[in-house]
């Protein structure tokens, strides 16, 4: 018979059910009356007749039931009972139904909360054709301390000319531009690309085109704007096609608009996007490393297979390069965008798991206590003819109708918690909301599903094993047995792992919190405003110097202002590179290992962001342009190349380091200034002052001011201050230095927060589940406890010989624990941000606390059974529990 | 079986019963508890429709008739089982 023919009987079946049941009681009844009819006819008085077409029929209800149980879709039938059965057990529990929804609602909410960001971020294809196959492209610079270092448009050249493995690669430099003519001059980011980025990735224009190879070759000036620029800017009028407009003061013509949707690194937030038109230098440059490529894996390539190749080709293409060969790194776009957030996403997912399995394992224990309660009912049940399957599939089901209330309860949780978590979507997934969608509910429903097995399973099952008389025989106290224990017990051991597990990670991210917090980031972080200010403008060495100090002046007459300084890139916002150095005396050869990272500085920049000296002086009036610039170096630069003694005086040349460049000499060491990031190594670093940097050296447009009053009530005078010296300046990226750090910290902080909310959830429900199951277990043996102070046996000893077994088991949960706390920590290492946890005190503590919960939780119900056993003294106490195994 | 009996006319759970055990010299009683299931059955599968109809007597009685699909399911069970009685006579003369 047809899937489809079935279903339609069932169907039929559940709308003709009433009638169905009437046609059935008439058939039943006719059968009987003509049965009877026969036999009087036959010569049996009317009623021994009718007696027997009964025991013809065999029994009017046992016919029906007969036939019930061959009608299809007659399961739903029972189901249906046992739903409306399991409602009701519901209904009538109310204190056990609430705790086990709001236990349930916690751990499945948790997770599907959880599951949502992990699908949104690490799951759902990337809005570009093909996301699977795109790849990103480093340079490998390990041997120079950076791992993943920025291509050079000239190895983005070769790669393309020389590689097997990919169908193209495409090159992007993130250059932020000024708009100006047609309004107010405005600072967008934006980025120059070769023209096959969009073949890579797949996308197309909303209005226009993108430009060609030919146009990027010969650096046509065009450009394609984002849909947000173009509804900001230019009304999102279709006329912008066409329309010149101005880029860093050089006309363009804008031939298309992105769509809205459409997104790339470096950031989410890209404006314009402009030809990459390499010039000719750069072109043969080798080390001139600030492209970021990504590539387009041929179909049926491997990654793996890709990463040998490329290994290999870039190994050949650097052979000769001066600062010896080096490899390359492929990384899945998708982990790209994804970044730290990956680690903290699954770590997070695994304790939302253990949380859920905490859950379980109460619920576990809830049900097998009730399901010991229930031993008469199983047993008139069984009594009556229930079979071992029909029973276990009540049980289940009533589990089952739990999970379901949990997992609605749950979904309400987890909507508020959704809007938490999408703090934690890294900036580089662009605008990205979480939403209930049908992958997320189908998510909840098999957690849901899961759940009510894991939990419901072993006591449906020995529920459902209770011998009906041993029950009825016991008075209703029903016990299931010696067994019970094993189960028990491994409740005990399970809910002690999870909870250490857990509360292990929570104090060690903890830690790593409290670590990045409190670093000391060698700045004054409070009251120092910042900003940006691009110096295009002024190419000219002098006329940018003038600039600068008369900028910098203005700002220190507004009152408020303290103090005033610039630097080549703001503090804590630098992705920068590292440059060669090479120190008076030495020789060439030792270049390849000296790498070192360069600021360039105004002379006020380190008072105002409050840097301490260690020895020599900061910058001073007196260092003017010369041939004998001065340098100042941080401890790590001092530390590395002059341990034990003094900088001072040293000399040292960087940069393009031929014949003509100048020998900087060190004047002073100053404290460690973290302005790479919290979390970054600190690095050798060169500090040189502006007016004596040369056309090449960075160009100090971030400026930092420090404030007396609060840092956002100036933000309009310091504009105004600086359009009074030049009024077509742009200023951009305006923010305290407090709220860079904020931001650096919200993943950390969030991750940390939600793993904390879990541990805490987890050592609570893990209490509950231990005095739950402990005092479950006391319970079972009052008797025996009567018994053995009627022998002679006092209240210590008793309470001492349960706190024994009870911590025995709870040593064993803890020991378990620690072992999957420190694959944790493995898994987390990344999530530490380079600290190093203590371990040993977080884990003192940790056992501390589950002991003494463990011990109010066996001492609580022992010391209440004790003074039960006491009162009943002269009672009798004569039935001992056959499960009195327990304890000793 | 059933379908043979049917096969010639319509008939109500009773008659199928009586007809039954007529027309296997009283060798067969079919226990009322296990016809029922099986005419449900058969009808669900769509080799019986019902009916009330009123019987001789003039009593309402649940009337099953074949099907089309009931009447090939006969054809096919007719040959089958003559292909196992021939076979196993076969086997029992030729022993």
């Amino acid at each position: 018979m047809t899937l489809l023919h079935r279903l339609a009987s069932i169907v039929r079946w559940i709308a003709y059910r009433n009638r169905a049941e009437q046609d059935l009681d008439d058939e039943v009844q006719a059968f009987v009356d003509m049965a009877t009819a026969d036999n009087v006819r036959d010569g049996a008085s009317p009623a021994e007749a009718h007696r027997g077409a009964m025991l013809d029929l065999g029994g009017v209800e046992q016919a029906k039931e007969h036939v019930r149980t061959v009608r299809h879709g007659a399961w739903l039938d029972a189901v249906g009972r046992d739903v409306r059965y399991g409602l009701r057990q519901v209904r009538r529990n109310p204190a056990f139904s609430g705790i086990a929804i709001a236990t349930l609602a916690l751990g499945i909410g948790g997770i599907t909360a959880m599951f949502s960001a992990f699908d949104t971020i690490l799951i759902r294809p990337l809005p570009y054709a093909e996301a699977d196959r795109l790849v990103m492209i480093w340079d490998d610079l390990r041997h120079e301390g950076v791992p993943k270092h920025f291509p050079a448009p000239a190895e983005w050249l070769a790669w393309r000319r020389h590689n097997a493995v990919f169908t193209d690669i495409a090159a992007t430099q993130s250059r932020d531009a000024t708009l100006s003519g047609d309004a107010e001059p405005e600072q967008v980011p934006a980025c120059r690309t070769t023209a096959n980025l969009w073949r890579v990735l797949g996308m197309h224009p909303l209005i226009g085109r993108v430009f060609t190879e030919e146009e990027d070759e010969n650096g046509v000036r065009v450009v394609v704007i984002s849909h947000g620029l173009w509804q900001r800017r230019y009304g999102g009028s279709p006329d912008v096609l066409g329309r010149t407009i101005t880029v860093n003061d050089d006309p363009y013509e804008v031939i298309g608009v992105m769509p809205r949707e459409f997104y790339f690194l470096p950031a989410p937030d890209i404006d314009i996007w402009v030809p990459a038109s390499f010039p000719a230098w750069m072109r043969t440059n080798f080390s001139w490393h600030d492209a970021q490529v990504v590539a387009q894996l041929k179909p049926g390539v491997t990654l793996e297979r890709a990463r040998e190749s490329m290994e290999a080709l870039s190994l050949q293409l650097t052979a000769k390069d001066f600062r010896g060969p080096h490899s390359v790194i492929l990384t899945p776009l998708r982990e790209e965008m994804a970044g730290k957030t990956q680690t903290a996403l699954l770590v997070l997912l695994c304790a939302s798991a253990a949380l859920l399995l905490i859950a379980c394992v109460n619920l576990a224990n809830l049900l097998m206590s009730r399901g010991a309660a229930r031993g008469r009912e199983v047993a008139v049940r069984a009594a009556l003819g229930a079979g071992r399957r029909r029973l276990v599939a009540q049980f289940l089901t009533e589990s089952l109708v739990l999970a379901a209330l949990g997992a609605l309860a749950g979904l309400a949780l987890a909507v508020p918690a959704m809007r938490f978590l999408e703090t934690l979507v890294p900036e580089t997934m662009g605008d990205v909301r979480l939403t209930l969608d049908w992958r997320v509910l189908a998510f909840s429903a098999g957690v849901a599903l899961a759940a009510a097995v894991a939990f419901g399973l072993v006591p449906a099952l020995r529920g459902s094993r209770l011998a009906p008389q041993d029950a009825l025989c016991e008075g209703g106290r029903g016990t299931a047995g010696a067994r019970s224990h094993w189960f028990q017990h491994a409740l005990i051991v399970i809910e002690t792992a999870l909870a250490v597990a857990l509360l292990t990670s929570g104090g060690l991210l903890l830690q790593a919190l409290h670590h990045l917090r409190n670093n000391d980031l060698g700045i004054r972080t409070e009251k120092l405003l910042t900003f940006e200010t691009p110096l295009f403008r002024y190419q000219d060495f002098d006329r940018r110097v003038a600039f600068v100090n008369a900028l910098l002046e203005s700002v220190r007459a507004i009152p408020g202002v303290t103090n005033a300084g610039a630097i080549s890139r703001i503090p804590l916002t630098v992705t920068d590179q590292a440059t060669f150095y090479l120190l008076a005396g030495q020789s060439r050869d030792s270049i390849p290992e000296q790498v070192a990272l360069t600021r360039v500085v105004t002379r006020d920049y380190f008072p105002t962001i409050g840097a301490g000296l260690r020895e020599g002086r900061f910058f001073e009036r007196s260092d003017r342009r010369s041939e004998s610039p001065a340098a100042i170096v941080n401890e790590s630069f001092a530390d590395l190349n002059f341990p034990g003694r003094s900088p001072l005086g040293a000399q040292l040349k960087f940069g393009q380091l031929d014949d003509k460049g100048y020998w900087y000499t060190i004047v002073g060491v100053v404290r460690k200034i973290r302005d790479r990031g919290v979390t970054e190594e600190l690095n050798p670093t060169i500090y040189r002052v502006h007016e004596q940097t040369d056309q090449n050296g960075g160009q100090p447009s971030g400026i930092v001011i420090r404030t007396a009053v609060e840092p956002v009530s100036i933000v309009s005078a310091v504009r105004q201050a600086i359009w009074s010296v030049d009024k077509n300046q742009p200023i951009w990226r305006v923010q305290t230095l407090e709220e860079i750090v904020d931001r650096q910290l919200s993943t950390p902080t969030q991750s940390t927060t939600l793993m904390s909310a879990f541990a805490l959830l987890a050592l609570f429900l893990a209490s509950l589940g231990l005095y739950g199951v402990l005092s479950y277990a006391v319970s079972q043996r009052t008797n025996e406890i009567g018994v053995r102070m009627a022998l002679g046996a006092t209240s210590s000893e008793i309470l001492l010989s349960f706190g024994r077994r009870g911590m025995a088991l709870m040593l064993a949960g803890l020991v378990i624990g620690l072992v999957l706390a420190t694959i944790a920590a493995r898994l987390m290492t990344s999530l530490f941000y380079g600290f190093q946890p203590h371990y040993l005190p977080t884990v003192a503590m940790v056992s501390l606390i589950l002991l003494a919960v463990g011990a109010l939780a066996c001492l609580v119900p022992a010391r209440r059974a004790s003074r039960i056993a006491h009162r009943s003294d002269d009672g009798p106490a004569s039935r001992i529990d056959p499960a009195g195994a327990w304890l000793t | 079986m059933i379908l043979t009996i049917l096969a010639r006319e319509p008939l109500h759970g009773y008659g199928i019963s009586q007809r039954l055990t007529t027309l296997s010299h009283d060798e067969f009683h079919v226990n009322p508890g296990s016809l029922f299931p099986s005419l449900y059955r058969l009808e669900q599968d769509g080799k019986l429709k019902a009916e009330w109809r009123p019987t001789e007597n003039n009593r309402r009685a649940k009337y099953y008739r074949l099907t089309a699909s009931g009447r090939r399911q006969l054809e096919r069970h007719r040959e089958r089982w003559t292909r196992v009685s021939f076979a196993v006579t076969s086997v029992l003369e030729g022993a």
